[in-house]
């Protein structure tokens, strides 16, 4: 049976900002949607209505012409709109059965036969029995989606699913999803990955700052006419010079372990490697294989053996981060709004955060507000934050202009090595491409940089050498020419 | 109609605005009790809040009972603002309390302008000792610094029991549980003739001065706003979060040490089973009654205050059970945190659409 899902003039406004300029949109089961469009352009928001999260302040959904009143996301369960969110909503130490279990009234026989048809009919291979924790990412996005497959939905909603997946794991998502809609369910695709989008969806739906700009069937489409529809202007593609090799070492990590206390945390195995000035170290891996922990030993929150990192001579293993600062490392970590800012405090005092001796900000344990304000507005003006009020709560930057205020501050000490981990994660191409060009300015004056990634792209596009991580592991570090994404995707899983 | 929306950012004006408002719901909330129990609504108010300070002496009595308020709230708001749940003030200031009696005892009968320095210095002493317990047990250990402190409370009261009525009790005092007096030496001077208001006040009022310089002026206060946001990034900021956690304790058992020294050399001038009607709990609301800011608490720890002096006031007068004035309590931080609720979300009326 065809199933028709129509947006009708959806309005959403939000003080200061409209996520959604009505909005009007039609769907039809029998083929795959992609609703494209940068990170703030508005398609979480309309994704959220669908799903009953959200009430729009105006407009109306039908499903197959019924009028659908979605006041929360039971509501859309109950008319068959099922959805997969970017971030699970699993119970860790439960196991997978008591998961599927926990928001559905059937019984449990019945339950599990039904949830084993279903998993030897789309090819899904999980033990029902062992706790999500063990699971990996790509098993976890199974049971989310077995999950509203229970329901058997008419519609199935999949929120920048691939964000967490290797490349393997993304063309076994694709390969389900296109059977899940040959049988008849519609399926929405939310990506701001153009290429997903090429190689996946018939149709696509592209958003910019809450209006939709084009609606148009793929075969008429390619990246870079899709690209500038979502950003609104031509974008210039940024490639990097080859770095002339240098044989100057500026980092030494030898035999460097973590066992951590925390079962949800992953040791480090005998870590090996060096960068040398001018380079840059990318280092590939599925997220939760122990990048985080890897940063944090190379930042100095978690402090090792003394020898076990060597920098510009100095043995500094167990220092930590300010310490480290002095010998002109700099950080910039994964989590923008609770690790590397604090979204309630002013620019001028996240700028505080990075404190190092002849910056001033705090002389004889006094503040030196001065001295970080001014301090501040270079920062602002040199990385093109786009705010002129250092008063300002940074929770009111864009997650594009905070990004560039942190790595403003970690660089503006002009650092021999800055760590960053996944600092371009959900930013718009606009931000990223800044970001990007940043780094490759800091290699050209023959710094260094570790990159600790999950964006396989651009950890082809910035590195020198590459390295994955996998369970705690580094492989071999590879030459960048050599590497493919295929490669680096065997790799990610495990592989050898 | 009425709608709830959420704010883009909590006004500064709304944030001291709430703790008005909860005051003004308890004294409505406190009305309708009286109500229901059969007196005038008015007059019980009246009786509670209004007739305790109307002299002189009550004036020093309201002063009296917020100065110990004040002081252990501006401690607690170092550990709060910081993320560390210290809510063992009573006993700190309990333990404060022995070990400055202790010394004070040592100097039974002697005269000297150096005994009361000494005597309160050993009462900050003792409060930050007690402190450490469970800042050290928190930092070394990874125990839960809010149970730690809290039973401790217990703890410390059993100590001042057993010294009270075993060795420390005074040997003409026919077995009653408490200590001989102090000298006068050893006693913090009242202010006026005929009222029990002492120095302590000032002890108070620096603590303020110094608190304000520390949270708004060092390096030290916006570690601790830091630590307070998010401690991932005070790690990676580089602070050294273990010297901080028990710091803050230190202070925080100071200040509440220093309130025991108030109440024992104060008016009573001896150590007894009951220095403190729960100061050290009552203090928590008071810190965040005050924002825990220490202007704030100024004006939250007089406010509290009055509730213990009402409480009494009720009981003599109006025969209510002196407890109400914990009820009263209870229903400022009640109000408080969900009056908090505006700090986050406004009521917007919208006029019917025709």
């Amino acid at each position: 049976m065809n199933t028709n899902l129509k947006i009708s003039n959806v309005t959403k406004i939000y003080p200061g900002c409209v996520a959604n300029d009505n909005v009007s949109l039609e769907f039809n089961s029998g083929k795959i949607y992609a609703l494209l469009g940068e990170n703030g352009a508005g398609k979480s928001t309309l994704v959220k209505i669908l799903s009953g999260v959200i009430i729009p302040d105006e407009g109306k959904i039908y499903l197959n012409e019924n009028n659908l009143n979605l006041n929360s996301p039971s509501d859309a369960k109950k008319n068959d709109i099922g959805m997969v969110f970017q971030h699970f909503n699993l119970f860790e130490t439960l196991s997978v059965f008591e998961n599927l279990i926990i928001d559905s009234d059937e019984q449990r026989e019945s339950l599990r036969e039904k949830i084993d048809l279903i998993m030897k009919k789309y090819n899904f291979s999980i033990d029902l029995d062992i706790p999500v924790l063990n699971l990996s990412a790509g098993q976890k996005q199974k049971v989310e989606i077995i999950r509203c497959l229970i329901r058997s939905p008419k519609v199935l909603i999949m929120d920048e699913p691939t964000s967490v997946l290797t490349e393997q794991e993304t063309s076994e998502l694709f390969l389900s999803l296109k059977k899940f809609s040959e049988e008849g369910i519609l399926i929405i695709y939310i990506t701001h990955k153009l290429k997903e989008v090429m190689q996946l969806c018939d149709e696509v739906a592209v958003m910019r700052r809450g209006k939709l700009v084009s609606v148009n069937e793929i075969k008429n489409e390619n990246i870079e006419s899709l690209a500038n529809k979502m950003v609104g202007q031509n974008l210039k593609t940024i490639k990097k010079k080859k770095a002339k090799t240098s044989s100057d070492q500026l980092i030494k990590i030898t035999n460097l372990n973590f066992t951590s206390e925390d079962p949800f945390e992953t040791n480090l195995m005998d870590i090996n490697f060096s960068v040398n000035r001018g380079e840059c170290l990318g280092i590939a891996g599925i997220s939760g294989n122990g990048q985080s922990e890897l940063f944090q030993v190379l930042s100095g929150e978690i402090i090792s053996e003394k020898k076990s990192i060597e920098f510009n001579n100095n043995y500094i293993g167990d220092l930590n981060p300010q310490e480290r600062r002095e010998y002109l490392m700099a950080f910039s970590p994964e989590d923008r709004l609770e690790q590397a800012a604090i979204p309630q405090m002013k620019i001028f005092e996240n700028v505080a955060l990075n404190n190092f001796k002849s910056s001033n900000f705090f002389n004889n344990g006094l503040i030196n507000e001065n001295k970080i304000k001014e301090h501040s507005k270079k920062i602002i003006s040199d990385f093109n934050v786009n705010t002129d009020n250092i008063e300002l709560k940074s929770q009111f930057l864009s997650g594009g202009n905070l990004q560039k205020l942190i790595i403003g501050r970690e660089l503006i000490t002009s650092p021999d090595l800055l760590i960053c981990f996944n600092p371009t994660w959900g930013l718009d191409v606009g931000a990223i491409n800044y970001i990007h060009e940043t780094l490759i300015k800091i290699n050209e004056q023959n710094k260094s940089i570790i990159l600790i990634s999950t964006d396989t792209d651009e950890l082809l596009k910035l590195s020198d050498k590459i390295s994955v991580i996998h369970k705690g592991k580094l492989s071999k570090i590879m030459n960048a020419e050599e590497v493919t994404s295929e490669k680096l995707g065997i790799l990610m899983g495990g592989a050898n | 109609m009425i709608k709830i929306v959420k704010r883009d950012q909590p006004s500064r004006a709304i944030f001291f605005f709430t703790p008005v408002l909860a005051i003004f719901l308890t004294l409505v909330a406190g009305g309708l009790i009286f109500f229901i129990l059969g007196f005038k609504p008015f007059e019980a108010l009246k009786f509670f809040f209004i007739v305790p300070i109307a002299d002189k002496y009550g004036f020093s009595e309201l002063l009296l009972k917020a100065t110990p308020l004040c002081l252990i709230a501006i401690g607690l708001s170092f550990c709060f603002k910081s993320n560390n749940w210290n809510i063992g003030a009573e006993g700190q200031l309990t333990f404060g309390a022995i070990v400055s009696g202790g010394v004070a005892l040592l100097f039974y009968e002697q005269e000297g302008f150096y005994i009361l320095p000494i005597v309160i210095l050993a009462g900050a002493i003792g409060g930050m000792l007690y402190a450490s317990i469970p800042a050290i047990l928190k930092t070394y250990f990874n125990t839960n610094e809010i149970l730690v402190s809290l039973m401790l409370v217990y703890v410390s009261k059993l100590i001042l029991d057993y010294l009270v009525v075993g060795p420390w009790s005074n040997p003409e005092g026919f077995n009653f549980p408490e200590t001989r007096q102090f000298s006068d030496s050893a006693k913090l001077p009242l202010l006026f003739e005929g009222l029990r208001i002492h120095a302590g006040i000032f002890l108070a009022l620096a603590a303020v001065v110094i608190s304000w310089f520390v949270f708004y002026k060092t390096y030290l206060g916006f570690q601790m706003k830091v630590s307070g946001f998010s401690l991932k990034t005070a790690k990676y900021a580089g602070y050294k979060g273990k010297k901080m956690i028990i710091l803050v304790f230190l202070i925080s058992g100071a200040c509440a040490g220093l309130a025991g020294v108030g109440e024992i050399t104060g008016p009573i001038g001896q150590l007894h089973r009951e220095i403190s009607p729960d100061y050290g709990f009552t203090a928590i609301i008071v810190a965040f009654l005050g924002r825990l800011h220490p202007v704030g608490i100024i004006f939250a720890s007089l406010v509290v205050a009055i509730t213990y002096l009402g409480a009494e006031t009720a009981q003599i007068f109006m025969q209510i059970p002196k407890y109400t004035g914990q009820v009263f309590q209870g229903m400022i931080l009640f109000f408080l945190l969900a009056s908090d609720y505006l700090l986050f979300f406004k009521i917007k009326f919208i006029g019917s659409k025709k």
